[in-house]
C-alpha cells in the first residue's frame, strides 16, 4: 500500500545528509509521506538538477502488510539553488501538509528561506545546531512566526524538564536564579519559558556547557531529574509532525530569550 | 482524410491516436487515411514522418507489424485547394481508396487547420458531398474569437454540412477523469443528495499550466487566456460539474443539460474578473523569461495569461454559490482540479484545539495529472484524548484499473467513426460560451492592466487571492 499523511520537505546542506538520512529512518512507520530532500550546491557550477527516487517499503507493526513512502533528492546545482520553490511545487501532494525541516541555521532574509517557508505550513529547526549569535537569531526566527507555524527540536527536548518544573509550582514561581546545565538554546529557551510563564522579566539564566541536557539547579539547589528514557531522535521529529497549529508557548520562550 | 496532415496536432496527438487505435482492433475492418497538406511530399514521405511521430508520441510500445497494417492504408496528397486541379487529386485519390479497399463511401474529414483555412476547405468539400454513405466533420478550436465570427463559421459550416455532422472538438471532454465527472455524479446515489447550495460551500476549478506559450505567440497574442482555455475547457468543465442529471446519456440530452447551465451563467462584474500576465520568474529553478519577452509577443503587450473570475450559475440547484476559476500559463505546476468544497459541520462538538489541521470536506477531482479522486475528512487521531485531523479517501486510476488510461484524441476519434456527439461541442453551446466572454472582455477594453502582474512559476497575481479573501475564502494552495 502506497500512501502519505503529507509532504516533507528538507533542506539539508551537504554536511548535514548523512544526519538527516538517519533522522528519516524509523520516522515513516509514523508518518508515510513523500519526502523530498533538497541538497543546495550554489557554488558547485553549473545549472542542474540531480535526482534520485527511492520508495521505502517497511512492515506495518502488529499487521501482515507493507507500506511504501516516497523519498526524492534533489541535488540543486548552481543558479538551480536560487529558487528552490518552484522545484518542489510540482512535487507537493496535492492538499495535504506540508512540513519544512531546516537543517543548519537557516538564512535569515534569504530569498530560498522566504520561498520555502510561504510553500510550507510548518518550520521545523533545531536551533542546537545553529553556530552564530543565538539571541540575534531567535530574533530573526520570531519574525517568521506570522507566516508559518514554527517548531523547534532543541525546544522539544527540553519537554521533560518543563513538566518537571511545572511540577514545583507554586514553590518555582519565586525562583530568581537558574543553572542549566545543558546546551546554550536549550539554557536560554527554558529561561525564556520561565520568564514569559511567570511573567517575571528578574529571572537570571547561568550556562554550564553540557552536550544534552543533564541538570538544572533552581537558586542553586538541583531539581530531581525527571524520568523516563531520552527520546531519539527520529521521535522527537516525528513529535513534531503530529503538530499542525502554532505553539503559542514556544513562541513567547522564544520572544523572551 | 486529414486536412493539416503535416501539422503539429496530426504529429503529436491523431495519428499516435490512429495507431493506438489499430493496436488495439479498433479501427474498422476496411479503411483507408487520406492526409492532405500544402507541403509537397507523396505517400511514403508522409508515411516516413508519421512513423517518426507514432514513435515518438505513441502512448504504447511501437510494434513494425500493426505500423505496418496502419501505414499501407495511408495515402497522401499535396495541395492547398487553391486550384480546382487539387480538389480533383483529392477526389480522384479517395475515389481509388474506396475502390481498392471497397468501402461503403462512409468518411469522415478532420480540419486539423488553423481557422483561416477553414472556408477553402470546407467549401471545396461541401460542393463534393453527393457520395453514398456518411460524411462526419470534426472542427478543432478555436471556435472563432468571438460570438460574430462563431456565428459565421457555424453559418459557413452549416450551409455545407447538417449539425448532425459537425463534431466539434474540445479535447477535455475526452479525458477519463472528466466523463468521470458524469460517472461520479449520476452513477452514485450519495453524492448526488448534496450536490447544491444547500451542502457546497463553494466549487473551485483550476486549469495551471507550468508551461508558457511555447512558440505560439501569433495565435496566443491574439487569444490570451480567456480564449484559449476559459471560453472553452474551463465552461465544459463548469458545465459538467454543475449540470442537471440528463434523462439519458444521448448527446442531445447531456448537451441540453450543459447548454442551460452556460445559459444560467450570471455575467461577472469588472470586480469578479482579475487577470494576470506573468514577469519573469523561476520553473523548476530554472529562471524564465517574461511573457513580453517572448518571441514574437509585443513589448507592450496586453494580453492576459493568467484569468480568474468568481461565477455564478443563476438556478435553483446554484443560487448563492459561487464558482472560483482560474487558469494560467506559467503557473507554480501543471494541474487541473475541480473542487467541490462543502460546508462545514454545523456544530462540532470537539473543543476548539481538537481540529486543529482539520479543514472542510472537499471532494477533489483530480483531471490531470494523477487522475483521480479524493475526498477529505475528518478523523480522530489514535491515542489518548480527541485530536482531528483531515485525512483522504482516495481513488487513483492507476491503483483501481489494470487498463491504461487512452488518450483523449483515441477516444474521441473512435466516437465520431461510431457517429457518437455527447462529448463534442454544439453550435448552441459555442454561442453561450461567446456571449459570456464577449461581456469580460468588453469590460477590459476600459482600462490599461498593469502587467506584468505576476512572477512565472508562481499562483497568479495577488489581486487573485484578494477575489477569494474578500468572501472569507482561499485558493487551494497545492
Amino acid at each position: 500500500m502506497r500512501t502519505s499523511v503529507m509532504t516533507h520537505l528538507a533542506w539539508v546542506p551537504e554536511a548535514w545528509l548523512e544526519r538527516a538520512r538517519e533522522a528519516l529512518s524509523g520516522m515513516d512507520e509514523r508518518h508515510p509521506s513523500r519526502t523530498v530532500i533538497l541538497v543546495p550546491e550554489p557554488h558547485a557550477g553549473d545549472g542542474r538538477l540531480d535526482a534520485s527516487v527511492s520508495l521505502v517499503s517497511f512492515q506495518v507493526p502488529d499487521a501482515d502488510r507493507r507500506m511504501v513512502s516516497e523519498v526524492i533528492e534533489l541535488r540543486l546545482v548552481g543558479p538551480r539553488a536560487q529558487a528552490p520553490a518552484s522545484v518542489v511545487e510540482p512535487l507537493l501532494i496535492s492538499d495535504l501538509p506540508v512540513f519544512l525541516r531546516w537543517r543548519g541555521e537557516p538564512p535569515w532574509g534569504a530569498a530560498e528561506l522566504e520561498q520555502l517557508v510561504q510553500v510550507a505550513d510548518r518550520l521545523i529547526v533545531d536551533s542546537t545546531e545553529w553556530e552564530d549569535d543565538l539571541t540575534h537569531a531567535y530574533e530573526r526566527l520570531s519574525e517568521l512566526f506570522e507566516r508559518a507555524a514554527v517548531s523547534d527540536i532543541a525546544w522539544a527536548r527540553t519537554s521533560r524538564w518543563r513538566s518537571l518544573l511545572a511540577g514545583l509550582w507554586p514553590e518555582i514561581a519565586s525562583v530568581s536564579n537558574v543553572r542549566v546545565h545543558g546546551t546554550l538554546p536549550q539554557t536560554l529557551l527554558i529561561g525564556g519559558w520561565l520568564r514569559s510563564r511567570l511573567e517575571r522579566d528578574d529571572i537570571r539564566v547561568e550556562h554550564v556547557p553540557a552536550d544534552r541536557l543533564e541538570g538544572i539547579d533552581l537558586d542553586g539547589s538541583p531539581a530531581p531529574f525527571p524520568p523516563g528514557d531520552l527520546p531519539l531522535p527520529s521521535d522527537v521529529l516525528s513529535d513534531e509532525l503530529d503538530r499542525f497549529a502554532r505553539d503559542p508557548v514556544y513562541e513567547a520562550a522564544v520572544r523572551a530569550t | 482524410m486529414i486536412f493539416g496532415a503535416s501539422g503539429d496536432l496530426t504529429h503529436k496527438k491523431l495519428m499516435p491516436a490512429l495507431y493506438a487505435l489499430m493496436l488495439r482492433r479498433l479501427l474498422p475492418v476496411r479503411f483507408a487515411i487520406v492526409g492532405v497538406a500544402r507541403t509537397a511530399g507523396d505517400d511514403d514521405s508522409w508515411r516516413a514522418e508519421m512513423q517518426q511521430a507514432v514513435r515518438d508520441h505513441a502512448r504504447d510500445e511501437f510494434r513494425q507489424d500493426v505500423w505496418d497494417e496502419l501505414a499501407g492504408s495511408m495515402r497522401y496528397v499535396s495541395t492547398d485547394f487553391a486550384d480546382d486541379g487539387g480538389e480533383d487529386r483529392l477526389e480522384e485519390m479517395i475515389a481509388r481508396c474506396e475502390k481498392e479497399k471497397d468501402l461503403g463511401g462512409n468518411r469522415v474529414y478532420y480540419l486539423a487547420v488553423p481557422p483561416a483555412a477553414f472556408p477553402t476547405i470546407v467549401e471545396a468539400l461541401g460542393k463534393r458531398t453527393d457520395q453514398q454513405g456518411w460524411t462526419r466533420l470534426i472542427v478543432e478550436k478555436p471556435f472563432g474569437h468571438d460570438l460574430d465570427s462563431a456565428r459565421e463559421l457555424t453559418a459557413l459550416l452549416r450551409a455545407h454540412f447538417d449539425e448532425s455532422e459537425i463534431f466539434r472538438i474540445d479535447h477535455y471532454l475526452g479525458k477519463e477523469t472528466v466523463q468521470n465527472m458524469l460517472a461520479l455524479r449520476f452513477a452514485n446515489g450519495i453524492f448526488e443528495p448534496i450536490w447544491n447550495r444547500q451542502f457546497v460551500d463553494h466549487v473551485q476549478i483550476t486549469v495551471a499550466e507550468s508551461i508558457g506559450i511555447e512558440g505560439r505567440a501569433g495565435y496566443y497574442e491574439s487569444a490570451g487566456a480567456i480564449r484559449d482555455i476559459f471560453q472553452n475547457h474551463l465552461l465544459q468543465l463548469l458545465a459538467l460539474t454543475a449540470m442537471e442529471p440528463p434523462i439519458d446519456f444521448t448527446s442531445e440530452s447531456v448537451r441540453n443539460e450543459k447548454v442551460k447551465v452556460l445559459r444560467a451563467l450570471h455575467t461577472p462584474g469588472p470586480k469578479s474578473v482579475v487577470r494576470g500576465q506573468y514577469g519573469r520568474g523561476f520553473v523548476e529553478g530554472e529562471e524564465v523569461s517574461a511573457y513580453r519577452e517572448e518571441k514574437g509577443v509585443a513589448a507592450d503587450s496586453t494580453t492576459e495569461t493568467y484569468v480568474a473570475a468568481k461565477l455564478y450559475v443563476d438556478n435553483w440547484r446554484w443560487a448563492d454559490t459561487p464558482f472560483y476559476v482560474r487558469m494560467g500559463k506559467r503557473l507554480a505546476r501543471r494541474e487541473t482540479t475541480i473542487a467541490i468544497q462543502f460546508k462545514r459541520a454545523p456544530h462540532p462538538p470537539f473543543e476548539e484545539a481538537a481540529g486543529d489541521g482539520l479543514r472542510p470536506n472537499v471532494l477533489l477531482v483530480h483531471v490531470q495529472p494523477d487522475e483521480g479522486v479524493s475526498l477529505a475528512i475528518g478523523a480522530k487521531v489514535p491515542g489518548q484524548g480527541m485530536q482531528i485531523r483531515t485525512v483522504h479517501m482516495d481513488f487513483l486510476y492507476g491503483g483501481a484499473f489494470r487498463t491504461g488510461m487512452p488518450e483523449a484524441y483515441e477516444r474521441l476519434v473512435l466516437d465520431v467513426m461510431l457517429g457518437e456527439a455527447t462529448l463534442f461541442t454544439r453550435a448552441d453551446e459555442i454561442e453561450e460560451q461567446w456571449l459570456l466572454v464577449d461581456a469580460m472582455v468588453s469590460a477590459w477594453q476600459r482600462d490599461r492592466p498593469g502587467f506584468p502582474n505576476y512572477a512565472a512559476g508562481s499562483w497568479g497575481p495577488p489581486s487573485a487571492d484578494d477575489l477569494l479573501h474578500r468572501d472569507g475564502r482561499s485558493w487551494r494552495r497545492h
